[in-house]
């Protein structure tokens, strides 16, 4: 009788003509070789280089954040994909249709919960994606067209989000969709509503919103056209895009840290694609547990009727609609987003600064840190306001206020320079001035040639603020209130727009400098906007109504 | 952990999430109701084949029970496509399947389990549930199979199952006959009720009828989102607050008409008065107070009849029955009077008139700027309409036509505080509304009531 031995078996069967057909390579033995095979002779894995550098398996260097991305890409292809067999993209059956698979469809609320929270996970991973690459300066020569693509990545993974809010056809979905879609009125020239859209013939029925939505108000034809782009149209892009933005990761070599001595690089099998493998499969869980735990949310049948109080845009832009209450529409919806796209894109070209590259380095990067991170602080904190601090009418309630409580109006507002604003010929003042301040903002950090003396800069700046408030409140024209706000807004937007610039980059090229400073001017004019409407009630620093341009 | 280890327990936990969720799935809620309702009917037959002497038919009544608990769990629904019926109630409701249980009739006498009441009915019988489903008469969420999602007693589910008779106005939504239906008396009661009262005077049903107030043509499809400043929070049902929850099933349209009834409507909607939260004043509710003139039983009549209020459904014309042809027959003054609801702001029989907030009048303090809100309220709260006997003596006929016919807009009011709200009440122009020789009649009527003083006149 023959003994029963396994090896001998094992190696009929990879020895075997249907397993060789199938598998590439032989019995795996853990050489060098088999390992570098394994990536070699795998399609999927291909993508992968053989080796990496030992700093690119650190998880507290990368904390897995493009890799879970990515994880959720997948997980959303998935369910997505389960999803669309029990939706169907009209008004009559799409609420009728999420109400089945809540109620009818084997494991249908589990699907779509799990469709929903990763949606909103893969948002929270795409931007600390964004957030550790720029930490870590790993957007640096020879890797700025990565970033570039990375950019656009999570601008599309917003709109993919956003078109998907839409489709549950519910009030939530309507009337974010509706709040997000005006906004598009409001763009400059294209737009109906926006600055100098009238000029060129823009109407409410052929302008870029028109186009966006497939009518004049959201209904059917914007349901298909959402369903359209989330389930083919924008997946199709985010797949091109990702395959250039992985491969582009495998060209300019998997970690930008520098070199160290005695550095050997690792094999990607195993040592890799493990850490890919459990970052995954935790994503997984955690999608998986958070779906069985909690549901997501299902309103009211769309009702074009009946607006909701309040109406939100989905959180991931609550941040922007939260910048309508100081801004209007085309500034808020349209040109801030816009300078945010394009400012991050330019970040690798007007960054000429050498150090920091592929480690955490804020003292090495003061400038460019900083003011990374108080966009990020203020998107999020726009965001936290907008989401929790907002209740009917879009009046402040604070998180623990019974929304059931009645807020006063808010008191009437005035515009600086404009029609009805400051001396008989404010326009002609306004814009004159208005153009003088930002031109010498931008350029006088640059043309004082000395460092200026940070703490003593501040101090002297924010002593002349507080002379203006105490004088304010002893002519009885401001209260504590207002001298806090302008000490704190003011005060920051000149120690982020002005010590800050005049300290660090003076020494910049005129073309870097120049963009730089209107990135940083824009972002500043955001923290002065608030001052200038939350302590002294101004709607409009500048106004020219017969073209729509309110700023 | 080494990585193999990590790799082993993931692989494990996303196994048992997995489980975990097919687990949960698998255990929803419908199915211990209909497991239980097979083995009860198992055990009533089986309780029968015992009784039964017949062999043969005991055998056929235990294969029967054998049959009934080893029924398949499912989801069960009726398909009423005409008026757009999804209906899942039978998953639970499995004694008012047809399917199941043929003759809709057993013995059990608890919810879920038990048949529907009365199907020997000729109203059950003129209503087939295969072809008018459930929700169709009982409101409610079809689509669900949880108990609190299918009755409706869930947030976003603005139409919860009608509960005691204001399920009649059910009948009212193709019923145009409900005045004479056996069986929706408490509806036809709420009309009568409605139309007594004057309601019609300022709230038109479908167009017909005054034009102050909102058109109630489609009131039970208000969304909550219209009801003012979550106002729910002030109504009081027998005295009692509402439970707490925004959408809970007590938060329906029926409460919220019942509110006007039983409360005083400025309680209700206060508004804003004295311009606290808005940059003019706006009055209370205009709607006069009804919670001494109409008894509970009554409210809860015309709570009935306005249910059936509904512009939403699609409704096919076929299923609609024509109401009675009007009459053609000339009214007198006084029936001009109450048909077209002038009660409801001069008062039944045109006796006193009914308040008018903030309306300048006899019986008010001076104004003064610096009396307290509270006592201004007071004051402003004793402005009443005109109450016509005091009044008509001093219109001939034709201008007591032309006034009727013309009416009298709200920016002509006297206001007793000239800084509180313009009143809401005014006399509307009713010259397309009532005709020449109704006008006539009333007119004449109104006269033949002036008041006289002792002279005569």
């Amino acid at each position: 009788m023959p003994t029963l031995d396994l090896e001998t078996i094992k190696k009929e069967i990879i020895d075997s003509q249907l397993w060789r057909s199938v598998f590439r390579g032989g019995v795996w033995k853990d050489t060098p070789r088999d390992r570098a095979g394994h990536i070699i002779g795998n399609v999927w894995l291909h993508l992968h280089p053989v080796k990496v550098r030992p700093r690119a398996l650190e998880w507290a260097y990368t904390w897995g954040m493009g890799g879970i991305s990515f994880a959720l890409y997948l997980i959303l292809t998935l369910t997505g994909v389960a999803l669309m067999f029990y939706y169907r993209p009209t008004i009559g059956l799409a609420y009728r249709d999420i109400k089945d698979l809540e109620f009818a469809v084997t494991l249908g609320m589990f699907l779509r919960n799990a469709h929903r929270w990763a949606a909103q996970a893969m948002v929270v991973a795409v931007i600390a994606h964004m957030v550790r690459v720029f930490l870590t300066g790993a957007y640096k020569k020879p890797r700025e067209f990565n970033w570039g693509i990375g950019v656009l990545l999570l601008t599309l993974t917003l709109f993919l989000s956003f078109t998907g809010y839409l489709l549950p056809w519910d009030q939530l979905a309507i009337w974010a969709v509706t709040v997000g879609t005006n906004m598009a009125g409001a763009t400059p020239v294209l737009g109906n509503e926006g600055p100098l859209g009238s000029l060129v013939g823009m109407r409410i029925n052929n302008d870029v919103r028109f186009t966006l939505l497939g009518g004049t108000m959201v209904g059917e034809n914007t349901l298909l056209r959402f369903y359209v782009m989330h389930c083919v149209a924008v997946p199709l892009v985010v797949g091109i895009l990702l395959i250039l933005h992985f491969w582009r990761i495998r060209k300019d070599s998997f970690s930008a840290a520098p070199y160290q001595a005695n550095e050997e690089k690792m094999d990607v099998w195993p040592h890799l694609v493990k850490r890919e493998y459990i970052g995954a499969a935790a994503t997984t869980l955690f999608i998986m547990v958070w779906s069985i735990l909690q549901n997501a949310p299902l309103e009211a049948i769309a009702n074009p009727n009946v607006t909701t109080n309040p109406s939100k845009a989905p959180w991931y832009f609550v941040g922007l609609q939260e910048l309508l209450v100081y801004f209007d529409p085309w500034i808020a919806g349209v040109v801030m987003p816009g300078l945010i796209i394009v400012g991050l894109i330019a970040i690798p070209y007007i960054d000429t600064n050498p150090k920091g590259v592929g480690y955490y380095a804020w003292k090495e990067r003061p400038f460019a840190n900083t003011l990374f991170m108080l966009g990020v602080v203020m998107w999020f904190a726009l965001i936290y306001i907008g989401y929790a601090c907002r209740g009917p009418n879009y009046a402040w309630y604070w998180p623990w206020e019974s929304w059931y409580m009645n807020k006063p109006a808010p008191p009437p507002t005035w515009s600086v320079f404009g029609p009805k604003g400051v001396g008989a010929y404010s326009m002609l003042i306004g814009i004159p001035l208005m153009g003088a301040i930002a031109t010498a903002w931008m350029l006088l950090p640059k043309l004082i040639q000395k460092e200026l003396d940070g703490k003593k800069t501040m101090g002297a700046f924010l002593g002349l603020l507080a002379l203006w408030a105490a004088a304010g409140m002893a002519m009885g024209k401001m209260n504590a209130i207002q001298g806090g706000y302008l000490l704190f807004l003011v005060g920051s937007s000149f120690y982020f727009g002005f010590v800050l610039p005049q300290r660090h980059i003076r020494t910049l090229d005129w073309p870097r400098y120049l963009v730089t400073m209107v990135l940083v001017v824009s972002t500043m004019s955001v923290l002065l906007k608030m001052c200038a409407n939350l302590a002294f009630n101004i709607k409009y620093v500048l106004t020219i109504p017969s073209i729509s341009m309110n700023i | 952990m080494s990585y193999r280890k990590l790799f082993i327990a993931s692989n494990a936990l996303m196994l048992a999430a997995f489980v975990w969720a097919f687990a949960k799935d698998f255990a929803a809620p419908w199915r211990p109701y209909q497991k239980k309702y097979y083995e009860m009917s198992a055990d009533v037959l089986e309780k029968k084949a015992a009784a039964e002497k017949d062999a043969k038919k005991a055998a056929d009544l235990r294969a029967e029970a054998k049959k009934m608990r080893r029924s398949p769990m499912e989801i069960k629904q009726i398909i009423a496509g005409d008026l757009g019926r999804f209906d899942r109630c039978v998953t639970c409701h499995v004694g008012m399947d047809e399917y199941t249980n043929p003759s809709l009739v057993n013995d059990f006498k608890e919810n879920p389990y038990k048949s529907h009441p009365k199907v020997d009915a000729a109203l059950v019988k003129a209503h087939p549930f295969t072809k008018f489903g459930c929700t169709s008469c009982h409101s409610g969420q079809g689509l669900a199979t949880t108990v609190e999602g299918a009755h409706g007693w869930v947030k976003h589910w603005e139409k919860p199952m009608l509960k005691g008779a204001s399920i009649q106005g059910s009948c009212v939504k193709c019923h145009g006959n409900f005045e004479t239906l056996k069986g929706a008396e408490i509806a036809a009661q709420g009309k009568k009720v409605f139309n007594k009262h004057g309601c019609q005077g300022c709230h038109a049903i479908n167009g017909v009828g005054g034009v102050i107030s909102v058109d109630l043509g489609d009131i039970a499809d208000k969304p909550f989102e219209r009801i003012a400043g979550y106002n729910f929070k002030k109504v009081r049902i027998d005295g009692k607050e509402l439970p707490n929850e925004h959408h809970d099933s007590h938060w329906n349209i029926q409460n919220w008409i019942l509110a006007h009834l039983v409360n005083d409507p400025a309680a209700v909607t206060p508004n804003d008065p004295f311009a606290h939260y808005n940059a003019e004043p706006i009055p209370p509710s205009g709607m006069p107070d009804y919670t001494k003139e109409i008894s509970r039983a009554d409210a809860d009549a015309v709570v009935a009849y306005l249910s059936g209020m509904t512009k939403e459904e699609v409704i096919p014309y076929r299923y609609h029955v024509p109401g009675p042809a009007p009459r053609q027959t000339a009214l007198s003054g006084k029936d001009v009077y109450a048909k077209y609801g002038c009660q409801g702001c001069h008062g039944l029989d045109a006796k006193q008139g009914r308040r008018r907030f903030n309306a300048a009048g006899e019986g008010q303090k001076e104004y003064d700027e610096k009396m307290p809100e509270a006592e201004q309220f007071e004051q402003m709260n004793l402005g009443i309409e005109p109450t016509l006997p005091n009044l008509v003596g001093t219109y001939t006929h034709e201008e007591l036509v032309k006034k009727i016919a013309n009416g009298v807009p709200a920016t002509e009011a006297k206001k007793w505080s000239p800084k509180g709200p313009m009143p809401m009440v005014y006399m509307p122009a009713w010259k397309d509304k009532i005709s020449k020789s109704e006008l006539d009649a009333l007119a004449t009527w109104l006269k033949s009531i002036a008041k006289k003083d002792d002279s005569g006149f």
